[in-house]
């Protein structure tokens, strides 16, 4: 069955629904949107990383990626000190260009410097980190012009949503539709055939990276238009969230396999997992536990196939 | 010497950071600051150890800073019940085996990506550290006597422990049959499942024993600090920066103790310098990141034999 | 062998370059083995580096440091609010032979064993903003204790929602659920709630340091809970994640949000209307006060006994036992937030 992974998602998400209206009659209709607002950076990464892993690479980076460049973005645009407050569209066309950059960085590092990807993303991770408190100097920065904010917070319409979607569609028709998609695929279940098939492995592997870090760019912008604060804790940690949306979304961590369907339900399905939580009466001392639960709750998601298909001929993660 | 040509270049990049240091502060050589500061390195050494393995095998363990956490906890509860030494240190060990095993048990029988499983145990063991702290003691508990002996007293276990598990894993992964077979998992897993070699249980086998190691820094830590869950905190990062900057394959197949031992070293010395010499916390992460990264293009432009290319 | 050469000869540029740039930008951090004997170097520790209110806090340690000319200050704190970090800084700083050492304690039982160690080795250790146990340091310079913190974020919410009869529901957001000084406000914090029977506390939530958790915590409560009125975020991160989410909800007014911050830090949100009023005291004052006192205890001039002390532009501070009293709690509203700058 082709479309079992997704299948199994769709169930999760609506188990999770049902469970949450137990304790709350309302809690679709009233959360519906803000869970997909709130899943929004995650979401748009995602597309991205979902790409790097098909081609069996892997990028780890985003996280702190994604604070540098809310960094940057705060210090062009806050129109307080320490910003700078040069027009909102003009900060945002520089940071576009900035995360591409690092994105293609990253990409030359893994295809003409050879070092893995794993290792590449994870050094990135730790000195992007550092640049970003470097970076950020003093303390958190607020004060963003209404143009910037209005992307995140404009009232009769989502427009992040809509963005969001857009990127979404568009990673969709990329991979399923267009010729650049099947190669991008073909470098990852198979690249010596690729080669041979004429397919250049060393250009398609920089896209996918430089395509990661425009993304993350989006990514941030749309972060700090919705929350209107960057700190220097911005993104601390969304690789791992990212990573793990991506593969129980399916998508195998060996390249060549997966379809946006699938990580898009992931991503609702991690997001909203916080939210239920938080609808429960979990009561004051199950509450620390939180984490604890979200933890199992993912091992259960990442494995759970394993479990059912692990006699099968050919069952590979 | 052919052989061991990366390691020489390793302590190559030592002796830079030592000479740079000489040249600066010439106090950081100093044999009392070295050995106060040696304090930290043994838990990342401890790690590195079992982690050099999983790696050799193409496999990667992200939640052993996290078992660290959860092992110190359990550590602190029993110190905070007042139970003999012994039975403390037990719970410890006990703690890291069941996080080390269930990471096995899913990497090698039910065939999981070992990437997958850690990064979920990664948040669900920290999880567990933490909500097991809070709920109990809710604070950390203070070392007894009897730990604090273990470590720093006048029969340093921890270190001679160090000593014999690194003299121990070298001869194995060198000299032995077990040895041979992580290698050639690593080198290609198919081709090692067709000449014999048992597969799930070497890979459970040294995932457990990784998490045991994470009970031993986990003792270790807490006698130098307290028992907390914050112990081990990104410390996976560390350790996995050490063993590939020591020249182990990310891809599997090819390291060794020695190199990782280096890897350990370089990492430490130039973590302790820049955080004595420039008072800048961030710098540290800065050079870090910069340094894992040099390692292994230098050592893919330099000592780059066989294009192991993915 | 020439590639070899070629790639350490590299490294070693690269590193002095990133050395130099290090050096050039550093303000005040000095390092201790330059000074005279006369010189008093005072390492003043945060809990963790890049909050406006540490940062604002190293601006008056600064202050005070350029008055006292015999003064070399060093500031540096973890990244992240990690007292393990800070045992690591506190360890160097002992064995770099610094002559004071100021730490605003993550936790005091993970900073004993350090704090006594530099003790031994003759360094006076002294407490700011935090205190550690009280046999690890000689003096604390207390800007407000936990209880006072405590019952004084509590008995703020309570006054802006009406007095001694204020009701409704309330919620906490924290920091993580080990994050010891957040504990130790919010035991005091339920213990004052106690003195207002129609505040009913409803939630207690640990998003960590992650903002979009912490926003989406508090949008969660502002739904789950209609009767909420409150919301107190304890944490650099939640008290701006639940301001702006109340926002965002529309419940500007109706949903008052308070929390410790610099006044610059919540100054959108005071200006919005989201929090009424920001409870804190005079963080540039509290660095400056820190030094004054640390050269003072270290010179000799300070000692166990005195009932008080001056500082500088300060004046004079009282000493009640072992700790040295900033003074008063300032709380910030609408009307007298553009009056502060820090």
């Amino acid at each position: 069955m082709k479309y079992r992974r997704e299948a199994s998602l769709i169930v999760l998400v609506g188990a999770l629904s049902f469970l949450a209206t137990l304790f709350d009659a309302s809690f679709v209709p009233a959360n519906a949107i803000d869970i997909l607002i709130n899943s929004i950076p995650t979401m748009i990464i995602s597309c991205g990383v979902m790409l790097v892993i098909i081609t069996g690479e892997i990028d780890i980076s985003v996280g702190s990626l994604l604070g540098l460049l809310a960094a940057t973005l705060a210090l062009l645009s806050s129109t307080a000190e320490p910003g700078l407050g040069i027009h909102p569209y003009l900060a945002i066309a520089i940071v576009l260009t900035v995360g591409t950059l690092i994105g293609l960085g990253t990409g030359c590092l893994v295809v003409y410097g050879r070092v893995p990807s794993i290792i590449a993303t994870l050094g990135l991770l730790i000195a992007l980190d550092g640049a970003q408190d470097w970076l950020m100097g003093g303390g958190d920065i607020k004060h963003f012009p209404q143009e910037l904010r209005y992307l995140g917070t404009g009232t009769t319409i989502p427009i992040n949503l809509i963005l969001t979607i857009l990127v979404v569609a568009g990673t969709g028709l990329l991979c399923h539709k267009t010729a650049l998609g099947r190669r991008i695929y073909a470098v990852g279940s198979n690249p010596s055939a690729a080669r041979l098939a004429g397919i250049s492995v060393t250009t398609t592997k920089l896209f996918v990276f430089a395509l990661t870090g425009m993304l993350t760019a989006i990514a941030a912008i749309l972060w700090v238009a919705k929350l209107g604060n960057v700190s220097t804790s911005t993104g601390a940690g969304l690789e791992l969230k990212v990573v793990t949306c991506v593969v129980v979304g399916g998508v195998s961590i060996r390249g060549g396999r997966g379809r946006i369907l699938g990580v898009v339900l992931a991503v609702i399905l991690i997001t909203m997992i916080r939210t239920v939580l938080n609808f429960m009466d979990l009561g004051s001392e199950a509450v620390k536990w939180q984490r604890a639960i979200e933890g199992v709750m993912i091992l259960v998601a990442v494995t759970s196939d394993h479990f059912t298909q692990r006699n099968q001929p050919g069952g590979k993660s | 010497m052919k052989k061991f040509a990366y390691e020489f270049f390793l302590l190559g990049l030592i002796c830079v950071v030592l000479a740079i240091a000489a040249f600066l502060d010439p106090l950081f050589l100093s044999s009392d600051v070295q050995i106060e500061l040696s304090s930290e390195i043994w838990e990342l050494g401890l790690l590195t150890l079992g982690m050099t393995l999983i790696i050799i095998t193409a496999g990667i363990d992200l939640s052993v800073g996290s078992a660290m956490g959860l092992c110190s906890v359990s550590l602190g509860l029993c110190m905070h019940a007042n139970l003999p030494t012994g039975v403390c240190v037990l719970a410890c060990l006990a703690t890291g085996l069941a996080a080390g095993a269930l990471n096995g048990s899913l990497v090698a029988f039910i065939k999981v990506h070992p990437l997958l499983v850690t990064l979920a145990t990664y948040g669900m063991y920290r999880g567990f550290a933490e909500g097991l702290q809070s709920a109990t003691t809710n604070a950390p508990v203070d070392a007894s006597e009897g730990i604090k002996a273990l470590v720093t007293g006048n029969f340093p276990l921890i270190q001679i422990l160090f000593t014999a598990l690194t003299a121990w894993t070298a001869i194995l992964l060198g000299r032995t049959a077990t040895g041979r077979g992580l290698y050639a998992i690593g080198h290609n897993e198919e081709a090692a499942r067709f000449s014999g070699i048992p597969i799930a249980k070497l890979k459970f086998w040294i995932y457990t024993y990784t998490g045991l190691l994470a009970g031993l820094a986990a003792i270790s830590y807490s006698a130098r600090r307290s028992a907390t869950a914050e112990a081990g905190l990104v410390l996976e990062l560390d350790v996995i920066a050490a063993v590939v900057i020591g020249g182990t394959s990310i891809y599997g197949g090819r390291g060794r103790i020695a190199g990782t031992l280096l890897g350990v070293l370089l990492i430490h010395e130039t973590r302790q310098f820049v955080d004595w010499y420039w008072q800048r916390s961030e710098l540290t992460l800065i050079v870090i990141g910069t340094l894992l990264i040099l390692a292994v293009l230098g050592h893919r432009f330099l000592f780059a034999q066989d294009p192991d290319t993915h | 062998m020439n590639k070899w050469f070629s790639s350490i000869g590299l490294f070693v540029a690269c590193l002095l370059v990133i050395g130099c740039g290090g050096r050039e930008s550093d303000r005040g951090d000095g390092t201790p083995e330059n000074s005279n004997d006369d010189k008093i170097t005072i390492a003043l520790l945060p809990k963790l580096k890049g909050i406006a209110y540490f940062t604002s806090c190293a601006e008056g340690a600064q202050q005070a440091a350029d008055e006292l000319d015999n003064v070399e200050l060093i500031y540096n704190g973890p990244t992240t609010a990690s007292a393990d970090k800070q045992a690591q800084m506190i360890d160097k700083w002992r064995l770099q032979g610094v002559d004071v050492i100021a730490v605003a304690a993550n936790d005091p039982a993970v900073l004993s064993e350090s704090l006594k160690k530099a003790q031994d080795a003759g360094i006076t250790v002294i407490t700011w903003d935090a205190d550690a146990q009280a046999e690890d340091r000689s003096f604390f310079v207390n800007q407000a204790t936990a209880e006072a913190i405590g019952s004084g974020m509590v008995d703020t919410m309570a006054n802006d929602l009406g007095g001694p009869d204020a009701a409704g529901d309330v919620a906490i957001i924290s920091a993580t659920a080990t994050a010891a000084n957040q504990n130790e406000w919010m035991k005091h914090m339920k213990t004052r709630l106690a003195s207002y029977p129609n505040l009913n506390l409803v939630a207690t939530k640990f998003p960590g340091e992650d903002q979009n958790a912490a926003f989406q915590d508090s949008q969660d409560l502002i739904k789950k809970y209609p009767n909420l009125k409150g919301i107190f975020g304890i944490s650099s991160v939640s008290f701006p994640g639940a301001a702006e989410a109340v926002k965002q909800a529309g419940k500007t007014g109706e949903i008052l949000v308070t929390g410790l911050s610099t006044p610059n830090d919540m100054q959108p949100y005071v200006k919005g209307g989201e929090v009424k009023t920001v409870v804190l005291w005079n963080t540039q004052d509290l660095g400056y006060l820190t030094v004054y006192a640390a050269a003072a205890i270290r010179s000799g001039e300070l000692k166990q006994g005195a009932t008080e002390f001056t500082a500088g532009r300060l004046g004079k501070k009282l000493i009640s036992g072992d700790q040295i009293m900033l003074g008063d709690i300032l709380l910030f509203t609408k009307e007298n937030i553009d009056q502060f700058d820090f």
